[in-house]
């Protein structure tokens, strides 16, 4: 589709360039890529420039020293061996893997479930779904400091809790055991996305023809075949769009790290996230943080790939 | 058809689940209430014996919360100043035309957006020290977090222009309004709902920010609350009560506002927004 005529008539008035332009801006094309050219100029310079200052940071040799410099000595790929053989970095990669993939499974399967449950036609259904998003709009480091003294050792309240159901004996050290750590802050962060997640899979399923069930039902279709047949294949664009922008949320989470961890004991709950900003900013490192961002960059990419394609297959309003 | 007494077990179901999850909160209430004694008592009591309201004071003075939420008051306001000033415009545009040049835009708008913070700050604190803004990191901190706030708006404030009638801003334009003031007297006032719900959260995220502040202001007169927390927080704190009071102030005024204009919010995120 094309814009309206009209401006365009107008602005091809005759006079100087410098009068030609401020029309065109008033009430032509230039008011358009006006409007268009501002954020994009500051976002290039904010967010475009740095992500190339990275990769470009990541082949070179950076101290303290070269810190102000554009030009610094060439690496080739010594930041990527060095950053791949660290001894820690399987260990990374390990929690990398279990937090993401536990932070994603956790807040897709139980806020499907939610989302499935308060589709449901009953009074105050919406309010309290609305209640559930509080958690979406909490700063993460609050929300880290909360769950760092529900999953306190001694003192904890979800110790107690479980104790008390017996479901364990002895206190789970949540923060201190490194056989635990990493979960401590994927329980966390399930508790902060979950709601994010439901309510992305609510718009889905509100979206859904509500003949299909009915047609269905007649049928003779009971509760989960309805669900396996029609609820699944039309919430697939949805599904596709909630795991992908899990999976970029979840490798962006960071408050939760310092207030409940610190990635410790030992960098038992290290991400790849916290450990690009440490070898910065504790350990001075620009070139190894570099060097890990890019890596990250290019996972983020295939899921940002993956999300557009299933936004792509919507119908567009 | 669903009889009147399952639509009341589903609400008390509701009801419970609701609870389960938002336990954490009242944790965080509770808690702070607590005397330093009764918060190691094991069991842990669920309502405070001796409620202690001076800790809010106490806190509020001791960690000097004034200083810490003004700071974060100003970097919010910043943040959404900036985001809606170069967002709506850049959304507006977006959603009135439809060809390939906005798929490329809209995806590279999302893609600048999805590289972690804590990842894009290594090139920022760098870029930042070379032009000279560190000299006063709240505006540093302001121009980053709006550069990471920026996509998430536009996507959402398009959907918003989208809805408006084109119709109407044709009507304009054939009276004689020029497109500065089609946009101004007849889209924009339209389509206000739906930029004012998406401001609202931007300044409630930018309000919790803590990574950019972190790493790049290093004077405590300068920082927000959030780094006003992480100074007394980490593996091994255990002063639980003060920490959980100043969560308290620094979360219970999101919150009211959160719960006060939740419905708008929510609908003007599921009206379309969102797909």
């Amino acid at each position: 589709m094309d814009i309206s005529e009209a401006p365009a008539v107008n602005s091809r008035r005759r006079g100087n360039p410098v009068s030609r332009i401020l029309s065109s801006i008033r009430d032509g094309n230039g008011f358009d890529i006006l409007l268009v050219a501002a954020p994009l100029v500051f976002l290039v310079l904010l967010a475009g420039l740095p992500l190339i200052y990275n990769v470009l940071m990541s082949f070179q040799q950076v101290d303290m020293f070269t810190l102000g410099a554009w030009i610094r000595p060439f690496a080739g790929f010594d930041n990527y061996i060095s950053v791949i053989s660290q001894p820690e970095f399987p260990l990374v990669v390990r929690n990398t893997i279990i937090f993401v993939v536990g932070s994603m499974a956790g807040q897709f399967v139980l806020g499907f479930a939610l989302a499935l449950f308060f589709a449901q036609n009953f009074p105050g259904a919406a309010t309290i779904r609305g209640l559930f998003l509080v958690s979406w709009v909490m700063p993460g480091l609050v929300v880290g400091a909360i769950w760092s003294w529900i999953l306190a050792g001694d003192f904890g309240v979800l110790n107690a809790i479980l104790r008390s159901l017996g479901l364990i004996e002895a206190a789970i050290f949540w923060k201190s055991d490194p056989n635990f750590s990493i979960w401590a802050v994927t329980i966390a962060n399930i508790w902060l996305g979950l709601a994010f997640n439901m309510l992305l899979l609510s718009v889905g399923l509100a979206a859904i023809p509500k003949e299909l069930y009915e047609a269905a039902a007649l049928d003779g279709a009971n509760a989960w075949k309805r669900f396996l047949t029609i609820t699944l294949p039309m919430m697939r664009p949805t599904i596709g769009a909630v795991l992908s922008l899990g999976l970029i949320g979840t490798l962006q989470q960071f408050d939760l790290f310092p207030a409940i961890t610190e990635g410790g004991p030992a960098n038992s709950s290290t991400v790849a996230q916290y450990w690009a900003w440490q070898m910065s900013f504790t350990l001075y490192d620009f070139a190894r943080g570099a060097t890990i961002s890019v890596m990250m960059f290019v996972l983020v990419l295939f899921a940002s790939i993956l999300y557009v394609r299933s936004t792509r297959s919507e119908v567009r309003g | 058809m669903t009889r009147p007494w399952t639509q009341w077990v589903l609400l008390a179901v509701a009801l419970a689940m609701a609870a389960v999850y938002l336990f954490p909160l009242y944790w965080m209430y509770v808690t702070s209430l607590k005397t330093n004694s009764e918060i190691f008592a094991n069991p842990p009591s669920f309502w405070p014996a001796d409620p202690q309201f001076a800790i809010y004071p106490g806190v509020w003075a001791r960690r000097s919360m004034s200083t810490f939420l003004w700071n974060s008051t100003i970097i919010a306001a910043g943040v959404t100043a900036v985001t809606v000033i170069l967002g709506t415009g850049c959304a507006y545009v977006l959603a009135r035309y439809r060809n390939a040049w906005v798929d490329v835009g809209l995806f590279c708008i999302l893609m600048l957006q999805v590289l972690p913070a804590s990842v894009m700050i290594t090139p920022l604190f760098v870029g930042f020290n070379q032009v000279g803004l560190l000299g006063s990191p709240r505006l540093a901190v302001i121009l980053a977090s709006a550069a990471k706030a920026m996509p998430f708006f536009v996507v959402l404030v398009r959907a918003t222009f989208m809805s408006v009638p084109r119709e109407l801003e044709e009507a304009a334009l054939v009276d004689g309004n020029s497109r500065v003031g089609a946009f101004f007297t007849i889209v924009l006032p339209l389509a206000r709902n739906g930029i004012l719900v998406c401001a609202i959260l931007t300044f409630m995220s930018a309000f919790g920010e803590y990574i950019y502040s972190k790493s790049i202001i290093q004077d405590p007169r300068f920082q927000p609350a959030s780094v006003g927390l992480s100074g007394f927080l980490g593996p091994n704190s255990s002063d639980w009560n003060a920490i959980m009071a100043y969560s308290a102030i620094y979360v219970t005024p999101i919150l009211a506002v959160f719960v006060l204009l939740q419905r708008r919010i929510v609908s003007g995120l599921t009206s379309g927004a969102l797909k």
